[in-house]
C-alpha cells in the first residue's frame, strides 16, 4: 500500500482537538409558509481518522444534517442556529463563495446513487480532470496520473478511466464516485447511503473499499445510513438519530453492546441477523411524530415502552452514560434494568 | 402434500437491442432472464427466491403469475397449464394468484380511498356487492390494521409506509387467494416497521394456509418467512434446500458468498474478504459451463466445459456445482 499513501494526506489540525465539531445546529425547511425544523439541537464532535455512522430511519433528518454539514441544502432550507466547525473554521458562518471553495478540497460528498455524481456524457477521465485541474490546479498529465492512482486505491483498473459511466456496473460507479470524492485529499468525506442501491456482494466490496481507506490511510468519513449493520461493519463511532435529534452518540462497540437509549435498543431488536437463528424480529409499534408539530417532550415517548408521564413534558437533556457515550433519556440511571427488559419481545407489545 | 405449481424447463428470453443503431436495423440479442428452471411448490409451502439484481428472480415471479408468456418449458397451476387456460380458467386464476408489490407508495392509486382500492379487486372478480363491506373489514383485520374504520376513508398519502404495505397486502388477500407472490415486500420500509410486516407474513401463511413465493435480494429477510429457499444466479437455480440448511451449510460457492456478504448488527462480526469477486455476468451472453466460473475461486477446467446439474447433496438439499457432482461420481 506504500504507493497509495499519497492518496490521502492528513495534515495536522490547525486547531487542537476535533476535526469536526457541531454545536447546537438546527435546520428548518420553509413549507407552505411555516418553518419545519427537520434537525434540531445537534451537538457532536469527531476526531480525524474516525468513521462516524449517522443512522436513523426515513425522515429522521440524517440526510438534512449531512447536507447542512456540506452546505448544500435545498433552496427552501436553511441553518437557523448553530455552528459547524471544520478544523477551527465555522462553515455555517462563511459566505457562500468561500464555503463553495471548500467543497472537494476540505470536504467532499458521495451521493446515494453514483449516477448523480457522474455525468453520463463524459469519460471518467474527463470528469476526474475537471475536479483535479479546475479545482485542484493540476496540469492534465499530473491529473491523469493522480486519477489512475485514485482508481487503484478504490480497486478499479486505471484503464477504465477511458470508459463512460454507463459502461460501469453499479458497484464500479460507486467506487468511481468515491475516487472522485478523494481527488483533492479532503479532510472529511460525507457519504449518503453509499451502498443502499447495491446488491449484497457488491455492497460488501464497496464497504471493504471504504474500510480499507479508513484503516490504511486514515480517511475521516461520515456514513449516512438506515442500516445499523452497515454502521457496525464500518464505523468507529455512531450517532443514532430520531425525529430530527441525536438520541444516542458514542463509540460503536459501546453503543451496540450497551445501548442506552430505548430507541437504539428497539432498533437492535428489529434488525435482522443471519446468525441469530430462530429469534423473532421485534418491531417498534407506531411511527415517528409529525415534524410540523413535534411533541413538546421526548419525541420517542409515544412509541417507547419505558415512557413516564414526565417524558411528555420536556425535551430530555443529553446525559453521559460513560466516557464519550451520551444519550438523551431521562431514565438513564436505570439503563441496565431497561436494557434487560428491552430484550424481551413482550416489552415492545403495547 | 399436493403440488400447487409445477414447472419444467421454465424459460423466459427477451429480445433486446444493445443500442439505437442495432434497434433500427432490427438486430436483437437474446437476454436469457430465466433459462431453464424446474420448480415444485407444494400447497401451503412458503418458498423464498434469492439472488442479485439481474439474476432473473422477478421474471420468475411474473411467469408464475402469468403476467408474461413463457419462452419455453411447462408451467402448471393446480394441474392446469398456464398457457392453455381458457378465459374462464384464467379469470379464476387471476383471483387465486395474487401479487404483493414492492413499493407500497406506488402500488395504490393516490386518488382512491383505501376502501375503493380494496373494493376494486372484489368488483373485478365478480363478488356480490353486499359482500364487499364484510370482506374488506375481514382483510383489514387480517393485516392487523387497527382502527380500520378510520383508515377506510383515508387516501394513501395520509398513511405511513408500514400502514400502506398492510393495505397492499389486504388488497391481495381480499379476494381469498391460494397463492401469493411477494416481490421485495419490505425493501422500501424502515427497519422498525419491517419487522412487523415480516411477522405478519409468517402469521398469515399459517392462518390462511397460503402458498407463498417470496422474492428478495436479502437472504436475511427470507429467513424469517420461508421454510425453503432457492438461490438464483443468471437465470438458473444454483441451490435449493430448507432455509435453515441453506444458511447453515451453504453448498454452492455463490450462496456461501451471499451469506458472508451480509453485514450483521454486531461489532465483532468477521470481516474477511469474500470468495466471490466481480459483479454479475451478462444474461445475453452467459459463460459456457458454469455461469459463475469467472467469479468463483474454486473453478477448474471441467467448469468451463459442462454445465453443472442441480443434484441432491443431502436429503432435500440440492446444488448445481461440480465440487459436489465430482464427489458423487
Amino acid at each position: 500500500m506504500a504507493e497509495l499513501l499519497t492518496v490521502l494526506s492528513n495534515p495536522p489540525l490547525k486547531v487542537r482537538g476535533s476535526l469536526l465539531k457541531v454545536e447546537d445546529l438546527a435546520v428548518a425547511y420553509r413549507v407552505d409558509g411555516i418553518n419545519v425544523h427537520a434537525v434540531e439541537g445537534i451537538d457532536f464532535a469527531m476526531q480525524a481518522g474516525a468513521t462516524l455512522g449517522l443512522v436513523g430511519e426515513s425522515g429522521c433528518g440524517k440526510t438534512t444534517l449531512a447536507r447542512a454539514l456540506m452546505g448544500v441544502l435545498p433552496t427552501n432550507a436553511r441553518i437557523t442556529r448553530g455552528k459547524v466547525w471544520l478544523d477551527g473554521v465555522d462553515l455555517a458562518a462563511l459566505p457562500e463563495a468561500e464555503r463553495r471553495a471548500k467543497l472537494w478540497r476540505d470536504l467532499s460528498f458521495v451521493p446515494q446513487t453514483a449516477m448523480n455524481a457522474l455525468d453520463p456524457v463524459y469519460r471518467l477521465r474527463d470528469q476526474m480532470r475537471e475536479v483535479l485541474c479546475k479545482r485542484g490546479g493540476l496540469w492534465r498529465s499530473a491529473a491523469d496520473a493522480r486519477a489512475a492512482e485514485l482508481f487503484s486505491a478504490v480497486g478499479l483498473d486505471p484503464s477504465r478511466l477511458m470508459d463512460y459511466p454507463h459502461q460501469f456496473s453499479g458497484g464500479m460507479r460507486q467506487r468511481a464516485a468515491i475516487a472522485m470524492a478523494l481527488a483533492l485529499k479532503p479532510r472529511l468525506i460525507i457519504a449518503d447511503e453509499p451502498v443502499t442501491a447495491l446488491d449484497v456482494i457488491v455492497q460488501r466490496q464497496v464497504l471493504d473499499t471504504i474500510r480499507g481507506l479508513s484503516t490504511d490511510l486514515g480517511l475521516s468519513a461520515i456514513i449516512v445510513t438506515h442500516d445499523i449493520s452497515v454502521v457496525a461493519y464500518l464505523c468507529s463511532i455512531v450517532a443514532v438519530m430520531y425525529a430530527g435529534r441525536i438520541v444516542e452518540f458514542g463509540p460503536i462497540d459501546k453503543v451496540m453492546r450497551e445501548p442506552a437509549h430505548p430507541y437504539t435498543m428497539g432498533l437492535m431488536n428489529a434488525s435482522p441477523d443471519l446468525e441469530r437463528a430462530g429469534e423473532d424480529l421485534v418491531p417498534i409499534e407506531g411511527s415517528p411524530p409529525s415534524m410540523v408539530e413535534p411533541p413538546p417532550g421526548c419525541r420517542f415517548a409515544e412509541r417507547c415502552p419505558f415512557a413516564l408521564p414526565a417524558c411528555g413534558e420536556a425535551q430530555p437533556p443529553t446525559m453521559d452514560v460513560a466516557t464519550d457515550h451520551r444519550a438523551a433519556c431521562i431514565r438513564i440511571d436505570e439503563v441496565s434494568d431497561l436494557r434487560a427488559q428491552a430484550r424481551e419481545a413482550s416489552t415492545w407489545r403495547h | 402434500m399436493a403440488a400447487l405449481i409445477e414447472a419444467f424447463g421454465l424459460a423466459k428470453h427477451y429480445l433486446a437491442a444493445r443500442n439505437l443503431r442495432q434497434a433500427l436495423r432490427g438486430e436483437r440479442r437474446v437476454v436469457r432472464a430465466v433459462d431453464g428452471i424446474d420448480l415444485l411448490l407444494e400447497k401451503g409451502e412458503s418458498v423464498g427466491l434469492v439472488g442479485e439484481s439481474g439474476s432473473g428472480k422477478t421474471t420468475v415471479g411474473r411467469l408464475l403469475l402469468k403476467l408474461t408468456p413463457l419462452s419455453a418449458g411447462q408451467l402448471s397451476f393446480e394441474g392446469d397449464f398456464l398457457d392453455r387456460m381458457d378465459r374462464a380458467r384464467t379469470q379464476r386464476f387471476r383471483q387465486q394468484a395474487q401479487l404483493v408489490f414492492q413499493n407500497p407508495f406506488d402500488a395504490l392509486n393516490p386518488r382512491f380511498s383505501i376502501r375503493r382500492s380494496l373494493a376494486e379487486p372484489l368488483r373485478n372478480t365478480g363478488v356480490d356487492r353486499a359482500e364487499h363491506e364484510p370482506r374488506i373489514a375481514e382483510a383489514l383485520r387480517l393485516v392487523k390494521l387497527d382502527d380500520a374504520k378510520r383508515h377506510l376513508e383515508a387516501l394513501p398519502h395520509q398513511l405511513s409506509g408500514g400502514q400502506l404495505q398492510r393495505v397492499v397486502l389486504a388488497r391481495a388477500l381480499v379476494v381469498k387467494p391460494v397463492f401469493l407472490v411477494a416481490d421485495e415486500p419490505v425493501s422500501m420500509l424502515d427497519v422498525s416497521v419491517r419487522a412487523g410486516i415480516l411477522n405478519l407474513f409468517r402469521d398469515l401463511k399459517e392462518r390462511l394456509s397460503l402458498t407463498a413465493f417470496y422474492i428478495s435480494h436479502d437472504l436475511t429477510l427470507v429467513r424469517y418467512v420461508c421454510e425453503r429457499t432457492l438461490v438464483m444466479y443468471l437465470g438458473k437455480v444454483v441451490e435449493d434446500g430448507s432455509t435453515a440448511e441453506v444458511i447453515r451449510r451453504p453448498a454452492h460457492p455463490y450462496t456461501q458468498a451471499l451469506i458472508k456478504a451480509v453485514p450483521r448488527p454486531d461489532v465483532d462480526q468477521p470481516r474477511e474478504s469474500l470468495p466471490i469477486t466481480g459483479a454479475i455476468g451478462d444474461a445475453a451472453n452467459p459463460l459456457s459451463g458454469c455461469r459463475l466460473r469467472d467469479r468463483c475461486p474454486y473453478a477448474f477446467a471441467h467448469c468451463a466445459e459442462v454445465e453443472p446439474p442441480l443434484v441432491e447433496i443431502a436429503p432435500g438439499h440440492r446444488a448445481a456445482c461440480h465440487l459436489h457432482t465430482k464427489a458423487i461420481t
